[in-house]
């Protein structure tokens, strides 16, 4: 196949291929991006929404967060299909953990659908194990320097989530309410929840 | 293998392209490389497209977009799958389990002192550069899965082995200037004991 083609040709020349073939047919291409840009925006399957409602849960159910943090495969798989083992960071005042993939992109696609594409960025995967404080500034969050940072790598299947520390002073919260304040960032580890 | 992927810790890379509502696709043909890329990995394991894209000329893996190297990696494993010559058997069937139990129980224990090996290998391997040859410290038992390298080469998950939670000082890794903690998943082959 030609790379004088555009990306978009390519595809359409790929896929044409394999349909011929009867190894992929149209409809089922049609079908699988429309049930993923469906889980999104609805917030019941993978995406940003469904990992603010866990986060939610996590801050107002002290034993589910034990478990989630315990043990994230099994807790997580209490919301959606695990195909790969995912492990919960928790941030406290003290520690603040980013997550990132050096090597490729791994995500925790199961529970926050796809990643942002700056988490997919050369720049975002080549710095921010060197220089995590000045990647965060980039994003608009600054940390004391009492903070440990720990920069976690994605570099096995295991992929990685963090659990944002609640902000002050949403005591009394419905989860609703909280998972609101839950950005995806906050997530990745680049960024806080929202202030109430 | 050592390829222009391996970019942790990078010199000469800019500011975050951060981009506020950014859609799931930024054209239409993503959403459906993207589509067709998962069904061509259904057929064998995600390591071997990720050592497909490892392929990739250098300067065209950081002259293209994310899903232009999805595209890239497609079209070697149609090609690769005997998918474009004609209609063809699907792959045999897989009883390969990456959830399965390791054969051996594992070898290291937290708060072990350890080495990163070098894994020297053409082939696919998950320790990135900057890890290599540093000690560190076991913090945990991770979580166990088929090791990268045979499951690039062969496209199939061999019997699952333990990986670890490793912790490397950063002033080790990047100077003194770098006062953070990298927490890196290792595979059990891939450590060594350096008690």
């Amino acid at each position: 196949m030609s790379h004088d083609s555009t990306p978009h040709e390519r595809t359409e020349a790929l896929e044409h291929h394999l349909e011929e073939h009867g190894h992929v047919h149209h409809d089922d291409v049609d079908a699988a991006i429309v049930a993923r840009e469906m889980a999104f925006e609805s917030g019941d399957g993978p995406s940003p929404a469904l990992g603010a409602k866990i986060v939610a849960r996590a801050w107002t159910d002290p034993e589910f967060k034990a478990r989630l943090v315990d043990d994230g495969t099994a807790t997580l798989s209490e919301y959606t299909p695990m195909t790969v083992p995912v492990a919960v960071m928790e941030n406290t005042p003290d520690v603040h953990h980013m997550i990132v993939c050096t090597l490729c992109s791994c995500y925790p696609g199961a529970v926050l659908g796809d990643p942002p594409a700056w988490y997919k960025s050369f720049e975002y995967r080549s710095r921010v194990v060197r220089e995590p404080r000045a990647v965060l500034a980039e994003f608009g969050m600054a940390l004391g320097d009492d903070v440990e940072v720990r920069v976690v790598d994605s570099t096995s299947e295991q992929r990685f989530m963090v659990l944002p520390v609640r902000p002050e002073g949403t005591e009394g919260w419905a989860p609703d309410e909280l998972a609101a304040l839950v950005t995806r960032n906050s997530m990745i580890g680049t960024g806080a929840p929202l202030r109430p | 293998m050592d390829g222009v992927h391996d970019l942790g810790g990078m010199h000469g890379f800019g500011g975050i392209p951060i981009e506020e509502d950014e859609p799931l696709y930024h054209e239409p043909w993503e959403g459906r490389a993207a589509a067709i890329t998962r069904h061509l990995m259904s057929n064998t394991t995600v390591d071997r497209f990720r050592w497909t894209i490892e392929h990739m000329p250098p300067a065209e893996y950081l002259a293209s977009r994310y899903y232009e190297r999805w595209l890239w990696a497609a079209e070697q494993m149609a090609t690769e799958q005997g998918l474009l010559d004609g209609p063809r058997e699907p792959s045999p069937e897989r009883n390969d389990d990456p959830w399965a139990e390791p054969a051996e129980p594992p070898r290291f224990a937290a708060g072990q002192r350890v080495r990163v090996r070098n894994p020297v290998t053409p082939g696919h391997t998950r320790v990135p550069r900057y890890t290599r040859r540093h000690f560190g410290t076991v913090v945990r038992h991770s979580c166990t899965w088929p090791h990268p390298t045979e499951s690039a080469a062969t496209g199939r998950h061999g019997r699952p082995e333990h990986v670890y939670a490793v912790s490397l000082d950063a002033a080790a890794v990047f100077g003194p200037d770098a006062t953070h903690t990298l927490l890196i998943d290792i595979w059990e082959r891939d450590l060594e004991d350096a008690t």
